[in-house]
């Protein structure tokens, strides 16, 4: 096997503000650890939210008792403050010593936290936190998954997810998406706020392929 | 009799005021209005303020992420120079230490001299629209209180009106942009004449078949509405690719 002995870490993020208990049950769950054991992930690290500890302790308590778990190490954390990209970069394995294999991240379909996750391009699961009200994210994660730049995981079916993760890897696409050559995207946010001071209108002519 | 002498008084100044206050609004909602002419953004006689409004969580992160990627686009002709707008006032909810970091990392990214950030960014803090779970029958108050402390940002006190208000779809953002409307409708300190507080709106990026509620209710208000995919184009929205 060609990554063998590498560390390849598989990050988990539920949000902040509306707890997601259903993904940390998930992630935890023994069947979802052995897939990932048996994708030779060596790491599960969980960020579970402001009250989601005690949740995450009991799970974790089951899924050790019931599954064989010899090489995936799982760790978990409430919030940090700082910002959950270093976690993202570090999953990514790329600047970590020794090199680490290419991991994944799992997340809720907040914008921000799937913006970061593409932008540090590594494989993302977008699970949408179904129990919201205004589901809206359902709609993101479909537009993002057509476009095939993330997978769109179902809470029943994460095991697909992660087979379908791999799968992404292999034709990851880069953020932002490069502008297809029409004219009315060239302008940007600064040809817009550049008309709104009154400047003459930027004209930026393409070469379209 | 003079009871009736007042009403029908009443009832013609009314009947004035109406059309009068339509067709103001017409006039002050119009995109095509004034623009703050800016010859040589670069003087501080003429000093351009932009005023950008971050709300908290997913749109403070795509806010920040559109402004880190128009600063640093590769193409010269795209890129945000961020040291043109001399004076840049950040708004965010009191008590949001997250997202005044965020604007902290980014000053520092963006600008390149120390002096230029101390000097020319300010962080004003306004009081919650509505906390998360916050019952509905205390929105009236809180967004009240909100809106009072929108009036102190926007009227000028060390700094003229801002040009451009930046915004998203938080609560925040919406008050900010009605307190700047009322301001204009009246000319307060003759603000609308000089086509001061243009407004640009940013749909979420999450927002794909339908636009938010701070969207619906900014469509028609502001100066610019952009959406970020394209199947919710038409009318007053512009599509000009991904801005995040």
């Amino acid at each position: 096997m060609s990554g063998q002995g590498k560390q390849k870490t598989c990050f988990v993020t539920v949000g902040a503000t509306a707890s997601f208990t259903d993904l940390i049950r998930a992630v935890l769950a023994p069947d979802f650890c052995k897939a990932l054991e048996s994708q030779e992930y060596t790491h599960l690290l969980v960020q579970y939210g402001q009250d989601g500890k005690e949740l995450f302790d009991k799970c974790l308590q089951q899924s050790l008792e019931v599954g064989d778990l010899s090489s995936l190490q799982i760790g978990g954390f409430a919030l940090d403050p700082s910002g959950l990209r270093q976690y993202m970069i570090q999953a990514k394995g790329q600047h970590t010593k020794p090199p680490a294999a290419e991991g994944l991240v799992i997340s809720h379909a907040g914008s921000g936290t799937v913006l970061d996750a593409l932008r540090v391009s590594i494989p993302l699961i977008v699970v949408p936190n179904s129990t919201l009200l205004d589901n809206h994210q359902v709609e993101l994660a479909e537009a993002l998954e057509e476009q095939e730049y993330v997978v769109h995981g179902q809470l029943k079916n994460l095991v697909g997810a992660l087979k379908r993760a791999e799968q992404l890897r292999t034709r990851m696409k880069t953020w932002p998406p490069v502008n297809s050559g029409t004219h009315r995207q060239a302008k940007g946010l600064k040809g817009v706020m550049d008309e709104e001071m009154g400047e003459e209108e930027l004209r930026i002519d393409l070469e379209v392929p | 009799m003079a009871f009736r002498y007042l009403l029908i008084a009443l009832l013609t100044v009314l009947l004035l005021a109406i059309p009068a206050s339509i067709y103001r609004l017409k006039v002050i909602l119009d995109p095509k209005r004034p623009k703050p002419v800016r010859n040589g953004r670069h003087g501080d006689e003429k000093p351009a303020h932009l005023l950008i409004v971050l709300g908290s969580g997913g749109h403070t992160a795509e806010m920040i992420a559109m402004l880190e990627r128009a600063v640093n686009e590769k193409d010269e002709r795209l890129r945000l120079d961020w040291n043109s707008y001399t004076q840049r006032t950040w708004v965010t909810g009191t008590g949001d230490t997250i997202s005044a970091q965020r604007v902290k990392e980014f000053e520092e990214m963006a600008t390149t001299l120390p002096a230029e950030r101390s000097h020319k960014a300010l962080l004003v803090t306004v009081p919650r629209a509505r906390a998360i779970h916050q019952p509905l029958l205390t929105t009236p108050y809180s967004s009240l209180r909100c809106m009072l402390a929108c009036f102190a940002i926007l009227l000028p006190s060390e700094r003229d009106f801002p040009d451009i208000i930046l915004c998203n779809g938080p609560a925040i953002a919406t008050i900010l942009v009605f307190t700047s409307v009322l301001l204009r409708f009246f000319d307060v300190r003759g603000c609308h004449s000089p086509g001061k507080m243009r407004t640009v709106y940013v749909e979420s990026w999450a927002r794909v078949k339908k636009l938010s509620l701070s969207g619906m209710l900014l469509e028609t208000v502001v100066d610019r509405f952009l959406v970020q995919w394209e199947q919710l184009e038409g009318g007053r929205r512009e599509y000009l690719g991904v801005l995040v």
